[in-house]
């Protein structure tokens, strides 16, 4: 849930918000998802009979499940995609046919397309109203609405996933994937196959089953050896095929010779693979109808091991409560082989003995990773920062960060106020935050701290958090968060050397001080450790939102010389403008400023707030309020640099690149900013 | 570094100066008319914004910049319209209804922005027109006859509105109003006609302001105007009320700034001064301005509601 509040003038806003819908009305109207009654085999005839079976019927115990009399039931599937997108979809899709085969007389109907969660929450509603026995919700993202919708039912049975978490409701199955023992197993597979030992990922979002496949395939090719890279991009989005396809191709500019991805939106990369000769590995369905030469495996869900035992608990007269997993050992995960992949026999009596080993648990596919989240309580968080959400800079990168901890905890609330760049404004809507009870207030903004130092007093039972700062103000119930941008900035400091003809670089700062003199700082101090004839222009303009000013900076730079640009803060976006026409090249950072200019952006240091959120909510559920500072950095991932897949690298910087992450990370690097 | 006088770099800041005066110019040059019928409008910056937002919309949907002005325009219209229905019909307080049209400008500015495009895209800009001949003459060629035509048009703006308000009768009535508008209406005057019409073309030269900022940058942020208007409001003053006075100090103001740019961007301006070096333009301008026009005074009727026979 999320809610959007200015400050100030309020009630005027209200007024005008009517107005504003009416103008945007008809903007969105362009996506419906389209509804396919029946798309798996419907028997018409008398079958369907009543659901409510008398309990003392079905022996509870003593027989296995598959042989296990199930009654025929209806069975509703709501899914984001397409039912045939050879992925997340498909996978359910197949699953309840394969119930229909073996249930001759269950009775389905789907609803695919609904990635606007409210038409999915609408369909889900129908389906539970029409009497459906079990209502299939395939999509972490409707896990809010459905545990409304679950408690109007408390007769209907409802099944969500990809998650381990049943919303507290004794009519809810919750199923996940543990998509990472696939992933283990092709990614030794691949490192085996790769003749670069460089092998690509593209991913969606790192959530759920996504990122355990990745984690798990990353962890498999690493397994086989030190020399074995392993190129990670998860692009934002899980939709966006033309994103996916470029990141492909900057694997394959990077020397990748093997790519896989997860979700919906690999189609795209499938293509560059087969186009460059590139060797394929595919989950969730089997994708080999993409490259019937060049997929190696798929790692192909079998929903229908859990669908049976929900549908056998159903049967029994218990509608959910419980958790289900389809793995490796209980065969609701399966390695395809494809036929037409000359696979050496080696390799592939080499991944069975992986398998037999993630089977028996003696190999940990969540080896050298960091341990995956604790389980957290769902929170009310809310948020105040100073400018927009979507500002493509300093707000964005906490609404976005608390967009990936709704993703992660179905049923967090979150509230954001932003545009308060007024700190009295700031101060009343935190002030009014804590009041109503939230459960962790984020004052995103340093200006902040003189205002949070006194409500935080007023609410004792409140934990607030302040960034970027790394003072926790002497309160008890204050967090304090900062990020390390010196980092990224000294990275992507040595590659604008790199790529400068002039070894002339401009950098448009804001005022000389927190994440963005540390930015600044690294980024100079990156370029000049390149040699000493590369000289940075520094240009602090005094402000965090005279967009005309930065751009005139930027033009001042260029006039100077420069040719490759880099600045901090949301006023840049008029900089990258000027980067633009000038066909300078531009160094984001705090969020992927990719948009702004498609094809000289090289790359984004991105903010992942998410980490330093993850800590605090797990302290909080542990009932610590605060008094704590927190980093993201370079190596615990809330630091992550995001290159442009549509800029090409020279793949012999690569190397580069990666040594002077890695120095960072262990320390033998200094960034020289404090 | 020595070539920081050499004629590239010269040409550069001091284009860079023009390009940041215009808005402020254009913004000032309609408010100096307004000011001069006696009315006040603290609205210019919410007016510069809808603009701003107007021009860069329809750019960003039609690629056309021309046409984006034009919806600039079309929005300060409006926007003046409603200043003088509020400060002239209605008879407002005027130092504190201009606040109201800057925080109506200030939120559906905002409001548009997120509601119809959300997350920043850069849009098409005005291409540069350089003057024939002209242009080719060296140093003062670039600096003067190598910008867009927006620019060379907010120039000539200033001699067009210096005549038009002292040598025709439009002016003359529009100088009546604010100094004497008993009078001014003894003689036939309507002086609620003649202040909308000086409130409304102050409104089309702010909405042009926010389209020239908005269309020349490409791109649109909450705030866009970061205060111009208020700024614009304060070189009235300075301005003495005067085309030339407001366009002197638009050019104070935005020359000032490109060279403290160039300063710091040179390191001549240490990093530890930025800041202080930020408030440079604001300081010369006034006080500039200040030496300048000590010997002007206000319009005498200036921020004074007219009540027939009150």
């Amino acid at each position: 849930m999320l809610t959007h509040r200015k400050p100030g003038f309020a009630r005027l806003l209200a007024v005008l918000a009517v107005l504003a819908l009416i103008a945007t009305a008809c903007g969105d109207d362009a996506e419906e998802p389209t509804t396919t009654e029946a798309a798996a085999p419907q028997t018409t005839a008398a079958e369907a009979p009543e659901e409510d079976m008398p309990e003392e019927d079905m022996p509870e115990e003593d027989m296995p499940e598959e042989d296990m009399p199930m009654e025929p039931l209806r069975i509703a599937v709501v899914a984001p995609s397409a039912s045939n997108d050879l992925a997340f979809t498909q996978s359910i899709v197949d699953a309840v046919n394969v119930i229909v085969a073996e249930n001759p007389g269950t009775e389905v109907a789907i609803t695919d397309g609904t990635f606007i969660v409210e038409d999915a929450a609408a369909a889900i509603r129908g389906y539970a109203e029409e009497g459906y026995d079990l209502v299939i919700a395939h999509g972490s993202q409707y896990g809010g609405s459905l545990q409304e919708i679950a408690g109007d039912f408390p007769d209907t049975a409802f099944a969500w996933g990809t998650s381990a978490d049943t919303l507290g409701q004794p009519n809810v199955s919750a199923y996940t994937a543990a998509s990472d023992q696939g992933g283990f197993v092709m990614g030794v597979v691949a490192a085996a196959l790769s003749q670069s030992s460089v092998i690509g990922v593209v991913g969606p979002i790192e959530v759920g089953d996504a990122k355990l496949y990745v984690d798990g395939f990353h962890n498999g090719a690493v397994a086989t050896g030190p020399d074995v890279t392993v190129l990670i991009n998860y692009i934002g989005s899980f939709s966006d095929v033309a994103l996916a396809s470029e990141a492909a191709q900057a694997h394959i500019a990077a020397g990748a010779d093997v790519l896989t991805g997860s979700a919906q939106m690999v189609v795209g990369a499938v293509g560059v693979a087969q186009t460059a000769g590139a060797l394929w590995f595919g989950t969730q369905a089997n994708q080999t109808a993409l490259a019937p030469d060049l997929v190696v495996a798929s790692q192909v869900y079998k929903w229908e091991v859990v669908l049976r035992q929900i549908i056998a608990d159903i049967s029994a007269g218990s509608l959910g409560g419980k958790a289900y997993e389809i793995n490796l050992a209980n065969g609701g995960l399966v390695i395809e082989f494809n036929d037409g992949f000359n696979l050496p026999t080696e390799v592939r009596a080499g991944a069975d003995i992986v398998i037999s080993g993630i089977v028996s648990g003696a190999i940990n596919t969540m080896e050298a990773m960091a341990a995956p989240p604790a389980p957290m309580e769902p929170l009310r968080i809310a948020v105040v920062a100073p400018s927009a959400s979507n500002d493509l800079a300093f707000t964005q990168s906490i609404v976005d960060a608390v967009n990936v901890i709704v993703a992660e905890q179905p049923g967090t609330e979150v509230a954001i106020t932003d545009g308060t760049f007024i700190v009295e404004d700031a101060a009343a809507a935190i002030r009014g935050y804590a009041e109503e009870g939230y459960d962790l207030v984020i004052a995103h903004g340093s200006q902040y701290g003189g205002s949070l130092q006194e409500i935080a007093g007023d609410f004792p039972d409140t934990a607030f958090a302040w960034g970027t700062s790394a003072d926790t103000l002497g309160q008890p119930n204050v967090s304090a968060y900062t990020a390390a941008s010196d980092q990224g900035g000294f990275v992507m400091g040595v590659v604008a050397a790199a790529l400068s003809q002039s070894s002339v670089i401009g950098v448009v700062g804001p005022i000389e001080v927190g994440d963005a003199k540390l930015y600044v700082d690294g980024f100079h101090n990156g370029a000049v450790a390149t040699g000493p004839d590369v000289t940075v222009l520094i240009n602090y303009i005094g402000s965090f939102s005279d967009v005309a000013l930065a751009s005139e900076a930027a033009q001042a730079h260029i006039a100077a010389g420069a040719d490759v640009l880099t600045g901090s803060a949301q006023m840049v976006v008029g900089a990258v403008g000027v980067a633009q026409t000038a066909g300078a090249l531009w160094f984001g950072t705090q969020a992927n400023q990719t948009a702004l200019a498609p094809d000289l952006v090289v790359a984004s240091q991105v903010y992942k707030w998410e980490v330093v959120l993850r800590q605090i909510i797990a302290d909080i559920s542990a009932g610590s309020l605060g008094g704590k500072a927190y980093e993201i950095n370079l190596a615990n991932g809330g630091l992550v640099l995001e290159p442009n897949p549509a800029f090409d690298i020279p793949p012999e910087m690569f190397a580069g690149i990666n040594e002077v992450i890695q120095g960072i990370i262990t320390g033998a690097i200094d960034t020289g900013a404090n | 570094m020595a070539d920081i006088f050499s004629a590239t770099v010269i040409v550069a800041t001091l284009s860079s100066g023009i390009r940041l005066a215009v808005p402020l110019l254009l913004a000032s040059l309609g408010e100096a008319f307004g000011q001069r019928s006696g009315v006040l409008n603290l609205g210019v910056d919410g007016i510069m914004l809808l603009g701003a937002f107007g021009g860069y919309f329809t750019t960003l949907k039609t690629q056309s910049p021309w046409l984006g002005l034009a919806v600039g325009l079309g929005v300060g219209l409006v926007l003046g319209l409603l200043s003088s229905v509020i400060s002239v019909s209605l008879l407002a307080e005027q130092g504190i209804s201009g606040i109201g049209v800057y925080l109506f400008g200030l939120g559906m500015s905002d409001l548009l922005f997120q509601k119809l495009v959300g997350t920043p895209l850069p849009a098409a800009s005005f291409q540069k027109s350089p003057i024939p001949f002209l242009s080719e003459i060296p140093v003062v060629g670039d600096l003067f006859f190598n910008h867009s035509i927006p620019i060379y048009l907010a120039f000539l703006a200033i001699p067009v509105s210096t005549v038009i308000i002292n040598r025709t009768r439009f002016g003359m009535n529009i100088r009546a109003v604010g100094e004497n508008p008993e009078a001014a209406d003894s003689q036939g005057i309507s002086v609620t006609r003649v202040r909308y019409a000086a409130v409304t073309i102050g409104g089309i030269l702010a909405g042009a302001a926010g389209a020239v900022l908005a269309i020349g940058l490409g791109i649109f942020q909450q705030n866009l105007t970061n205060a111009q208007g208020f700024i614009a409001i304060a070189l009235v003053y300075f301005g003495a009320w005067r085309p030339l006075g407001v366009m002197a100090g638009s050019l104070v103001y935005g020359m000032v700034s490109a060279v403290v740019l160039l300063l710091k961007t040179r390191g001549i301006i240490p990093l530890g001064a930025s800041d202080l070096a930020a408030m440079i333009p604001a300081v010369i301008t006034v006080l500039a301005l200040v030496v300048a026009a000590r010997r002007f005074r206000a319009p005498t009727a200036l921020t004074k509601p007219f009540i027939r026979g009150g």
